[in-house]
């Protein structure tokens, strides 16, 4: 268990680093000048000129050489020091934080609706396999899941907000704006992982051990509850955790079409702006997101096999 | 004595296509009927008729009747409320039967609680009782992965039959099983037909001698002979129960190849010791082979037999210890023989074209195929078919001609009769062994049966031992 825990904070800090130099790397080989990108974010297009941009220049160290500013930010890094937001001058670990709430708010909502949904669905098609529903969530899924998740989006706002005046396009304020963009997640997450559910679910009743347990005298229920849903369970979880790592840049687009603010929403904008610590940061902060799904999935691998425990 | 099950005209068939011809019987207190014959020769379809888990396509028609109800009528429902409290089944794979998730006491204690209706503190009681009574005590909290094949044999008798059922159905419960634990189990059904009535199914001669009681010989779907067990293996009629009976290993005649002089070793292995999913399959093991010598390894399924093959040939990392093998030979010729010969030949293709394969590969004397097969008594004509077109049998064979082409220094056969009648196993091994010796080839014969393994080896090796 311990080792597990260590291997996924060695795995942290190198994805940490990674992701940083990268992504700056990467903001260094976009074309447009840097300086000058940065003050357009400052005082707006308009108001910028030549002046401006050396002024920004000047003060963020920007005509050091490249590597200079790079091993300036690892330093930093080391000392769990982010910098500062080139555009706003704001500690950019502040303004991060405040994104990355939103989007686990956002996840955790659309992940719960997608279980919500695809649990029912799933095992309703695996007790009936093979039968009309089984076969309509088969195409149903295989729909969902052909279209970008911006479609899904879109097709929601089109008809819960601008027909039937339900919820409100998009924004953040209170309750109400999470549901649209919470249920096109939840919908492309369901899609597929309602289908992994039913095949899990089916190979389980189909097993010996399953038959066995009905031989032994048990009912249906009995032996689904007793040995169909640990069995069934180990495939789904280790799936889910890769799906909500995969829903993430699904994020990114929902949070922009919905404008809400999270991180996919912050990070695209920094990207516009040539805000490198933002960037740093924000990417920081999914894989961070990421490592750390994946270190609930091992956990929750560990807690329902017990084969796991007595491995040396 | 009263009839606890009567079974008249059942048959099953799908798509029309018979695959068990009608058969009548009866089973009364205190009795055990045993069903002796082939693999394929209809007898977990009997079984599976009787409970009511014949899978879809196939159909049974004739009258199962329990307590003079005929529950073959029945709705699934109903029928299914039978199992565990009048009809319990042994399963023929107890692994696959049990939870791999949970502890076995709970796989025992749980049928005593849902089915007995007892409180969970008190199921759990019955459950170590019933498990110390087949010598499981040691093993309660274990989960099914770390139990020997006849450990979780036994566990899935006491889980079958804890349910209170009289009527004990076993389909061929002592597969893969080397002969103590055979006998254990057997024990395990006589223990049960005092309490009720047992049906078992099986190809094993021995298993039905220990049983007793009354015999149906069956091939192809058909009765061929019935009689009470002493009589009836003793003295049997019919010329397919003769066959049956001779092809039980203990009946064979000694076929060691006469041991030559000195042999110079194609392998040798020291202090080898390996450890799988936590458990220690074997360590310090030493083994020398030579040229064509035949060894026998015996253990249970799941001792690490197979495991052991793959170390040898390179296939797995061992944990430690050394192998060497001989100087200057190419790898191809330590070789493989496989369990399921379905499995070792891909599907769809003729088998002539598998062969031409190898033969280009390897830039082989072509004129060495016609001779081998003759000699492992095959038909040219097979070649044209595909592996799905041939028997077990034929299959097998034409497996161990394809090794032998390659003039192997060594073969590991794995289990190689095990899935196939023991008819035709006799003949197979006689034939690998034969042929290999010609060939100089030394052959590691891997086997569940240390009967077989002694009337076929130079010598044996046993793997594993911690029941």
């Amino acid at each position: 268990m311990m080792t597990l825990v260590a291997k996924r904070l060695l795995q942290a800090a190198l994805m940490i680093w990674s992701i940083g130099t990268l992504s700056y790397v990467l903001m260094r080989l976009l074309p447009g000048d840097m300086a000058f990108r940065i003050a357009a974010g400052r005082y707006g297009y308009d108001n910028v000129n030549l002046a401006a941009s050396e002024a920004v220049r000047a003060e963020l160290g920007l005509d050091r050489p490249a590597w200079q500013q790079y091993l300036a930010w690892l330093a930093d890094l080391v000392r769990f020091d982010l910098g500062d937001s080139l555009v706003s001058g704001l500690p950019v670990a502040h303004e991060v934080s405040h994104l990355v709430l939103h989007t686990l708010q956002l996840a955790v909502a659309a992940f719960a609706c997608a279980v919500l949904l695809a649990l029912p669905v799933g095992l309703f098609a695996a007790f009936r396999a093979g039968g009309w529903f089984d076969r309509c969530s088969l195409v149903a899924s295989a729909f969902l899941r052909a279209q970008p998740v911006f479609v899904i989006g879109l097709a929601l706002v089109l008809l819960f907000s601008l027909h039937l005046k339900l919820f409100p396009v998009a924004g953040f304020n209170g309750s109400k704006y999470l549901v649209l963009p919470a249920v096109s997640l939840a919908l492309v997450m369901a899609a597929v992982s309602s289908r992994v559910i039913r095949h899990s679910a089916v190979g389980v009743i189909r097993s010996a051990f399953f038959d066995f347990s009905r031989v032994k005298g048990l009912s249906f229920a009995q032996s689904f509850w007793r040995h169909g849903v640990r069995n069934a369970a180990l495939p789904v979880v280790a799936f889910l955790g890769i799906q909500f790592a995969g829903a993430i840049e699904g994020i990114v687009m929902i949070e922009s079409l919905f404008s809400w603010p999270g991180v996919g929403h912050g990070l695209a904008h920094a990207v516009f702006n040539r805000d490198v610590p933002m960037i740093q940061a924000a990417a920081m902060a999914l894989g961070l997101i990421f490592v750390g799904l994946n270190l609930l999935v091992d956990i929750a691998c560990y807690l329902i096999d017990p084969r796991e425990r007595t491995e040396p | 004595m009263s009839v606890l099950l009567q079974v008249e005209a059942l048959s099953v068939s799908a798509n029309d296509v018979t695959l068990l011809e009608p058969l009548s019987l009866s089973l009364k207190t205190g009795e055990a009927l045993t069903i002796l014959g082939e693999t394929g020769a209809g007898k977990s379809l009997l079984v599976q008729a009787i409970m009511g888990l014949l899978p879809s396509p196939l159909q049974a028609r004739g009258r199962v009747l329990l307590d003079g109800q005929d529950i073959g009528r029945l709705k699934p429902a109903l029928r299914a409320r039978l199992w565990g409290r009048q009809l319990a089944m042994l399963p023929q794979e107890p692994w696959h039967a049990l939870d791999p998730l949970m502890p076995a006491e709970q796989q025992v204690a749980e049928v005593y609680r849902y089915v007995g209706g007892l409180s969970a503190p008190d199921a759990l009681e019955r459950s170590r009782q019933d498990l110390a009574g087949v010598g499981l005590a040691g093993a309660a909290e274990r989960l099914p992965g770390h139990l020997s094949g006849g450990m979780a044999q036994r566990l899935a008798f006491c889980a079958a039959t804890a349910g209170g059922a009289p009527i004990v159905l076993a389909d061929e419960p002592t597969k893969g099983l080397d002969a103590s634990r055979r006998d254990q189990v057997a024990a395990l059904l006589r223990r049960a037909r005092e309490r009720g009535a047992v049906l078992t199914v099986t190809h094993n001669i021995e298993v039905a001698r220990q049983l007793g009681g009354h015999i149906l010989v069956m091939r192809d779907g058909r009765l061929v002979e019935q009689g009470e067990a002493e009589e009836l293996l003793a003295r049997p009629k019919d010329g397919y129960t003769r066959a049956l009976i001779g092809a039980d290993p203990q009946h064979w005649p000694d076929i060691t190849p006469t041991d030559g002089a000195a042999r110079e070793p194609v392998l040798t292995v020291r202090g080898l010791h390996k450890s799988r999913g936590g458990r220690l399959l074997f360590e310090g093991l030493h083994m020398t082979v030579g040229r064509g010598e035949i060894i026998g390894i015996s253990g249970d399924s799941g001792c690490g037999k197979s495991s052991l093959g793959d170390i040898l040939l390179g296939l797995l990392p061992a944990d430690g210890g050394e192998i060497r093998r001989a100087p200057q030979i190419a790898r191809h010729r330590y070789l493989k023989l496989y369990q399921d010969p379905p499995a070792a030949f891909a599907p769809g293709i003729p088998l002539g074209r598998l062969f031409d394969d190898l033969i280009g590969l390897h830039r082989l004397d072509r004129r060495r195929l016609a001779p081998l097969l003759q000699r492992l008594r095959l038909d040219p004509g097979l070649l044209q078919r595909t592996s799905v077109a041939v028997s077990g049998g034929e299959l097998q064979r034409l497996a161990i001609a394809r090794a032998l082409l390659l003039e192997p220094l060594l073969l590991f056969a794995d289990e190689p009769v095990s899935r196939l009648d023991p008819i035709t196993a006799r003949e197979v091994i006689a034939l690998l062994v034969q042929s290999a010796t010609e060939q100089d080839c030394a052959v590691l014969l891997v086997s569940h049966d240390l009967e077989l393994l002694r009337k076929t080896c130079h010598h044996v090796v046993s793997l594993g031992g911690r029941a």
